[in-house]
């Protein structure tokens, strides 16, 4: 989350880092329902998340 | 009909309770051997290593009670066995013999004094109570892994994940769910259903919930608004507006989550929230007459013909579209008995303006609410469904396009909703072809889901659910319910097919991979196995359908005590729920097809033709059987394809070590999903539809495809359209689309993220300098209101209304 007003105030934006330790969020449907984070699913849903391989790319056709 | 005299089973169950009970009891006073000094043994050694003193009057009291089950009642004779134990003990001369030698010796000394019958049950109690302390020590061990190890290093903590194992109130859940699970396994379910499930043969689904309630429903939101209904917790009023009906659809789904363990779907979403837009409406125009000033007397006739035009008897689902053409032209007809023409066209104009925007409000806080809102005890977000696309209607396209944009729009910071789930509705003549009155809305669907993973789509031409649609009555279109339960037929009443009102009981599933594994080039010996494993499948269905019989009309105050199950409107608070509960299904599921097909033939149904002609022979007999089960007792037996991943972990892994690692079935951490193509085999997406669609013709219990896609949709959502209408020639009753979603929290960009951000360039869990962040392209610190926002989002999706 990014605070603006206490970030605006601050004197020097480049000595200011933001987002350290803020991890990317990875939406993922598993059994049907999406989670966002990879965490929360249990060791058998984790492998098969890993395992999936894409069966069309929507980039080709750009 | 062996559902006839099911007070008598029901005792029967109770009465194995009792037994069970008494043997617990029993075991307690056998455990307890020990104390007493005789000639000879003096201490004897527990389970545990403690060591005590040694007691034969504990002996004499357990062979009394074993020989009073059989009718025995001499005292003599139990101290004189008794005292027999104690010297033959003696005479081996070890000083302190363990509890399991002395259980021994008795069991030897009844059998040479000719008591084989009181020997028989004491073996009996002895077998059980060794059982019921395994039990005991596993449930312990279990309570204790839940309470001291982490989440991310505990499987079992992570089996549901939508409840966070490491709060305070996931872990409660956790520990009331082992608790009731251990107990069920030992005192309630049939040893044979026990043990085939422990063994991993079948998987009994939300056994924890095995003796209070059943799995899902649909709630007809439309019905249960009409006339206002109760919470438990005090009485709501008809919805008076959008916004009005919206919350209370969010606390429909929460109140009934907590009256089932499954998830909770509306089937008619836009037709049950369409008459709140016209309430809202009606309101917008009198606000607009009081604006301009108008008089109090004109405006009060105008908002009652306006009521009498949407809602002809009063009452919420009496509705009839107002915003429509014709709808429009009553209402102008009215204004300009006040006001002239011009001035009508523009109340009218901006009172349609500030109710799709109090409708697109209403549709973003639904979304923030189900994705918010707790249920059971505060540790899960109810799963929701909702079921939407076909209602034409000014009003319920009003909804349709405003939910869409809701979620296209996503939560506070832009992040993907998690909740509920969003099923379009295609169908022909309605949303899908190009001069379909809702074409747009589907493709505003297709853009959607290319961005945010929902909605998915069900589709209501395919051979599966053809068959029910009846004109435009939403009634007669299947609904799913989230990750894939349908509900149709009705066998136990013919005359009420619709899922409106109706869910699922529970299910259970069959490890197919198993079944392969023992029979490995058998086909004919498989099929003669899989049949046992079916039977054993409807008994246990039955036998819990029995439990849940006897559950009574206020056991669950929201689902039967307000009417939203089908018919429990008609009981009272202390009546049973059995006869009612019949239009529920009761499901057979499957897992692991391909490694079943691999087990029995060396190749899966994507590989080889044979193998899809045997698969499909698997899975039509289960349908057939399922079938014939139904036509035999007059319940909805139905078949499903089986969700869930995590318990195909657990399948693997007892087969594992019951067959070694066998390269394409058992070396992988999971089995794959019910009728699907293995994820790791390359196949093209048509070939994938093609190949799972015919499957979706057998499990009418649920079914759901999926097609994963490599890059961003939205860069591309012709292809992405096109799997739509492939999935829908092809016959998919029901399917989606995957493709990944991630989103940079700190620069809020959203889409695909490799190891850095395209838009700012940190990586994982990097910080950037506030500099960099300030001057890159649309990141603003968005100060406005959400209705500002909300403004600039019509904007974005110019759709015709
Ligand atoms: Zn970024």
């Amino acid at each position: 989350m990014i605070h603006c007003k206490s970030e605006m105030a601050a004197a020097d934006a480049d000595q200011i880092l933001i987002g350290s330790n803020v991890k990317f969020e990875r939406i993922r449907r598993i059994t049907g329902y999406l989670v966002g984070t990879l965490d929360r699913f249990n060791n058998g849903k984790a492998a098969e998340e890993r395992e999936r391989v894409k069966h069309c790319s929507m980039d080709a056709w750009k | 009909m062996p559902l006839r005299g099911a007070g008598k089973q029901q005792k029967t169950v109770f009465e194995l309770i009792i037994v069970r009970f008494f043997s617990v009891y029993y075991g307690v006073i056998e455990e307890g051997i020990g104390y007493m000094e005789p000639a000879g043994i003096r201490f004897i050694k527990k389970r545990d290593s403690r060591v005590v003193p040694f007691d034969i009057t504990k002996i004499d009291e357990a062979i009394f009670r074993a020989a009073r089950t059989q009718g025995g009642t001499d005292r003599t004779m139990s101290r004189a066995l008794a005292e027999q134990v104690a010297s033959m003990l003696a005479a081996e001369r070890n000083e302190t013999p363990d509890v399991e030698h002395v259980q021994d010796v008795v069991e030897k000394v009844l059998i040479e004094n000719g008591h084989a019958r009181t020997a028989k049950a004491y073996i009996l109690y002895r077998n059980e109570r060794t059982r019921v302390r395994e039990m005991k020590t596993r449930l312990m061990n279990t309570l204790r892994d839940l309470s001291f190890t982490d989440a991310k290093d505990l499987d079992l903590k992570r089996e549901n994940a939508n409840i966070d194992g490491d709060t305070p109130m996931g872990t409660m859940l956790r520990y009331g769910s082992e608790a009731a699970k251990a107990f069920y396994k030992n005192y309630l379910l049939s040893p044979e259903h026990s043990r085939a499930h422990e063994e991993g043969d079948i998987h009994i689904h939300d056994l924890d919930f095995l003796s209070l309630t059943t799995t899902c429903c649909q709630i007809d939101i439309k019905k249960l608004f009409n006339g206002g209904f109760n919470t438990g917790h005090g009485f709501l009023r008809e919805p008076n507006s959008i916004q009005c009906a919206s919350a209370l659809a969010c606390i429909a789904i929460q109140s009934n989550q907590n009256d089932q363990h499954g998830g909770q779907s509306i089937p008619n979403f836009e037709y049950g929230l369409a008459p709140g837009v016209a309430r809202s409406f009606i309101k917008n125009i009198d606000l607009a007459l009081d604006m301009r000033d108008a008089d109090e007397d004109f405006r009060s006739s105008v908002k009652a013909a306006l009521s009498g035009f949407a809602f002809p008897t009063g009452e919420y689902a009496s509705f009839r579209s107002i915003l429509g053409e014709e709808g429009l032209a009553f209402v102008r007809s009215q204004l300009v008995k006040g006001i002239a023409a011009e001035e009508a066209d523009r109340v009218v104009a901006k009172a349609v303006a500030r109710t799709d925007k109090d409708t697109y409000q209403a549709m973003e806080g639904l979304l923030h609410n189900l994705n918010t809102m707790h249920s059971r005890a505060g540790a899960q977000v109810p799963f929701s469904s909702i079921n939407y696309g076909t209602d034409t209607s000014a009003e319920g396209r009003m909804v349709i396009r405003n939910t869409l944009l809701a979620e296209d729009a996503g939560l506070g910071n832009g992040e993907t909703p998690i909740f509920p789930i969003h099923i379009f509705k295609v169908r022909e003549g309605y949303s899908f072809n190009p001069e379909d009155p809702n074409y747009d809305l589907f493709k505003l669907a297709c853009r959607v889901s290319a961005k945010r993973l929902f909605p998915n789509f069900s589709f209501m031409e395919a051979p599966i659910n053809r068959e029910y649609l009846q004109g435009d009555d939403p009634d007669h279109e299947v609904a799913y319910m989230g990750c894939r339960t349908r509900v149709m037929a009705n066998r136990y009443d013919k005359s009420r097919e619709t899922t409106f009102g109706r869910g699922n009981l529970s299910f259970t599933t069959i490890n197919l991979p198993r079944l392969g594994l023992k029979h490995r080039g058998d086909i004919e010996g498989f099929f003669e196995d899989l049949n046992k494993v079916i039977d054993l499948v409807f008994s246990q269905l039955l036998e819990r359908f029995e439990i849940q019989s006897h559950k009574r009309c206020r056991n669950y105050p929201f689902l039967m005590g307000q009417g939203i199950w089908l018919d429990s409107d008609n009981l009272t608070s202390f009546d049973e729920v059995g006869e009612i509960l019949k239009h529920g299904t009761l499901t057979t599921g499957f897992i692991g097809l391909a490694e079943c097909l691999k087990a029995l033939l060396g190749v899966h149904h994507g590989e080889s033709a044979e193998a899809q002609e045997l698969g499909l022979r698997i899975v039509r007999t289960i349908r057939e059987r399922s079938d014939a089960q139904g036509e035999k007792t007059g319940l909805n037996f139905t078949v499903i394809a089986t969700p869930a991943e995590g318990l195909a972990g657990r399948f693997v892994k007892y087969d594992r070590k019951l067959f070694g690692s066998i390269p394409g079935i058992t070396d992988r951490d999971y089995y794959t999903n019910s009728f699907h193509i293995p994820v790791y085999f390359p196949i093209t997406a048509f070939n994938k539809i093609r190949l799972e669609a015919p499957y979706h013709a057998f499990t009418n219990g649920g079914h759901i495809s999926y097609v994963e896609v490599d890059g961003d949709p939205l860069n591309n959502l012709q292809a992405f359209e096109d799997i739509v209408k492939a999935m829908k020639e092809m016959g998919i009753g029901y399917g989606s689309i995957n493709h990944p979603v991630d989103r940079d929290p700190v620069c809020g960009y959203t889409g695909i993220i490799g190891d850095v951000c395209p838009r700012c360039g940190r990586r994982d869990g990097e910080g950037i300098p506030l500099s960099t962040l300030k001057r890159l392209k649309g990141y603003v610190c968005d100060s406005r209101s959400s209705d500002e926002r909300s403004e600039s989002r019509d904007k974005i999706a110019n759709i015709k209304l």
